[in-house]
């Protein structure tokens, strides 16, 4: 019915309008000349930027035990803020003492709840950092992210390829080029969005087959990148033709018929002992000159 | 008068060009809204079977779309899609064309409606045929996008009905992309860039080879009912496009803007200003004509600057010279070695 950030404005409106006419009905308003505005600015401030996070995190994240706690506690963070900034306007008798008690319950309870989910997130954010491990190596660049495979892109591939050969100048890594044989066929026969399927089935088979340190990166189009650190040829070529063993085993079936797509790819390998640009570049070219002609004449015909 | 369309000109099939755009902005998960912004178009309108655009609004969605997906592969995915199209008979010829060249023929012969932004033109370069793009209605901004897609739309046809990739070289008129990747795997790694002209380079032993679905009876009643159906004011080429073919085909007769806009039937002031509608000017068009005619003798018939100096009109040797770095930024000299310079690099 409502969504999630809409309940979370609705209830801190409805409260912090209670908190107003409790106020307002049990205490004396205080003349214009005796407010404070520095308590005014500075806690009001903390009200709204408190209420602003709320809204931040509930719209950013999905919903779920973190999201929840973190929210809660910006929420009743807030509406003690809220009350504190009440304060300024309208004088309590002192011999009452319920807003005493509104304002030590609300404050250090939002600040407890929103350590608990502080402390939960990190235990998050370390899952996703394991589940990221194979699409991210060193460094955080969201920008970086292709949107159908989650995997990044050429130039963070490239920075990746710089940055290992200037860590470790004499334990080469190597780079395994991977390019779908007749992917432009999937995508005439079958429509964009079963060629977008299977290069998502692609790069999940190819996440499971590799090791920890290794990054696969989708390069463009229909083509994928894996940088091995500290890896030979020989490894490279093991590995290399093991990947491309893999992808015909893979069994694709297409989203409307369910018809079985034999897929395949071709792949290059070597080792990045020079400028990242020239070995793509070298990489790429012998891509073009392996394709299967007579296998893709057939086809055709 | 010589009949042309301009940026305004309403005629291009939305069902087509229009479709295949939504169809993309659907399957990015965009809202329709992002891709019609700025145009008083929608989406039922567009898939109407008369509805049409002109190309100022097909330009308009481009932009939109390259914007709202931010991705730099949008041009090359949506040239995947283009050709050989949704055209009807139109399509059906070139799905069945005998070869390269036959296709090569339809695109420009079509190309008002297959390729209404950029228009193609053969050219033979020695012992290889290029296949070249001039401006018919697009903006400095959107040239290298609608280039992109288009070359990529050639390439994309060719190899699905030949059924291999063709060994085409590309060459582009501007500097090498940040995003040198999505050149490399949608039209590979032989291209050049900071030359002089956006063209497609292929040997021509590869245009008269016979394409598998090939079929002279299929497109010949195929283009015969295209000519039928295609309504009487219909016009085959841009603005642009047709002055580039004028000046070509007077070059040596040191073409006027008063001459040209009587020949395209308005004043010269109207004139100017519909050439300044498409961001030209005449000495630049005409500039353009000239190098292109330049290039072609000095390729083809091994030409002296003397002589071409002369064919044009040129008092001497030298201006022709200073002339032709200020088309192309390229002395004849340097042009001549630069071709030297491929053909090694072959």
């Amino acid at each position: 019915m409502f969504t999630a950030p809409r309940f979370a404005l609705i209830v801190m409106t409805l409260l912090g309008g209670v908190f107003l006419l409790i106020y307002a009905s049990l205490g004396v308003a205080k003349p214009l000349a005796t407010w404070n505005w520095m308590d005014i600015v500075g806690e009001g401030g903390t009200a709204l930027m408190s209420a602003l996070w709320v809204m931040l995190v509930l719209t950013s994240r999905p919903s779920g035990r973190v999201t929840t706690l973190l929210a809660g506690g910006l929420l009743a963070i807030a509406l003690g803020a809220w009350v504190d900034s009440l304060d300024e306007f309208f004088a309590i008798p002192k011999t009452q003492v319920w807003d005493n008690w509104l304002e030590s319950l609300l404050m250090p309870g939002g600040m407890l709840t929103l350590t608990a989910g502080l402390f939960f997130w990190r235990q998050e954010q370390f899952s996703l950092n394991n589940h990221m491990r194979k699409r991210e190596r060193l460094f955080r660049e969201h920008r970086a992210f292709d949107r159908i495979t989650q995997l990044a892109d050429a130039d963070y591939l490239r920075r990746q390829i710089r940055l290992e050969q200037a860590r470790s100048p004499d334990q080469p890594c190597a780079l395994i080029l991977l390019d779908v044989n007749q992917f432009h066929r999937i995508n005439r026969q079958y429509g964009q969005a079963e060629g977008d399927r299977v290069l998502q089935a692609i790069s999940h088979l190819l996440l499971l087959n590799l090791r920890s340190d290794d990054l696969l990166c989708r390069y463009a189009g229909d083509r994928f990148a894996v940088l091995m650190p500290a890896t030979t040829q020989d490894d490279a070529s093991r590995m290399a033709h093991h990947l491309e063993l893999c992808v015909r085993l893979l069994a694709h079936h297409t989203q409307t018929h369910g018809e079985r797509l034999w897929i395949s790819v071709r792949v290059a390998c070597a080792v990045a002992d020079q400028d990242a640009d020239k070995l793509l570049d070298r990489l790429n070219a012998r891509l073009e000159l392996g394709p299967p002609s007579a296998l893709e004449m057939a086809a055709a015909a | 008068m010589i009949p042309c369309y301009q940026t305004t000109t309403r005629f291009i099939p939305a069902r087509y060009q229009a479709a295949l755009l939504l169809e993309f902005a659907h399957s990015q998960d965009l809202d329709d809204q992002a891709l019609f912004q700025g145009t008083h178009l929608d989406a039922r309108a567009m898939l109407s079977e008369q509805a049409l655009l002109t190309p100022g609004e097909y330009l308009q969605l481009l932009h939109n779309i390259n914007q709202a997906a931010a991705s730099r592969d949008t041009p090359f995915m949506l040239g995947q899609q283009l050709l050989p199209g949704h055209l009807g008979n139109l399509s059906h010829a070139l799905l069945q064309a005998r070869n390269l060249r036959q296709a090569l023929d339809i695109l420009i012969r079509y190309q008002a409606w297959l390729s209404p932004l950029l228009a193609p033109h053969l050219m033979t370069l020695g012992d290889k045929t290029a296949l070249y793009w001039t401006d018919s209605c697009v903006t400095p901004r959107l040239r290298g996008f609608v280039v992109e897609m288009m070359m990529t739309a050639v390439s994309g046809m060719s190899r699905w009905l030949s059924g291999m990739r063709l060994p085409w070289q590309y060459r582009f008129n501007r500097t090498q992309p940040a995003y040198i990747e999505q050149y490399a795997v949608h039209l590979g790694t032989e291209t050049r860039f900071n030359d002089y002209f956006d063209a497609m380079l292929i040997d021509a032993e590869w245009l008269d080879r016979p394409w598998p679905r090939g079929n002279e009876m299929t497109v010949t009643l195929a283009l015969a009912a295209v000519e039928q159906q295609s309504p009487a004011e219909f016009c085959r080429q841009s603005l642009l496009a047709a002055l580039y073919d004028y000046l070509a085909a007077r070059i040596r007769l040191a073409p006027t803007l008063e001459r040209t806009s009587a020949d395209f039937g308005c004043s010269p002031a109207t004139f100017k200003r519909h050439l300044a509608q498409h961001h030209t000017h005449f000495q630049a068009e005409l500039d353009l004509a000239r190098a292109h005619v330049t290039l072609n003798m000095i390729n083809n018939q091994g030409y002296s600057n003397e002589q071409i100096a002369a064919y044009l009109g040129f008092h001497d040797a030298n201006n022709f010279r200073r002339s032709f770095k200020r088309w192309t930024g390229l002395t004849p000299s340097m042009l001549r070695a630069h071709l030297l310079d491929s053909r090694v690099l072959e």
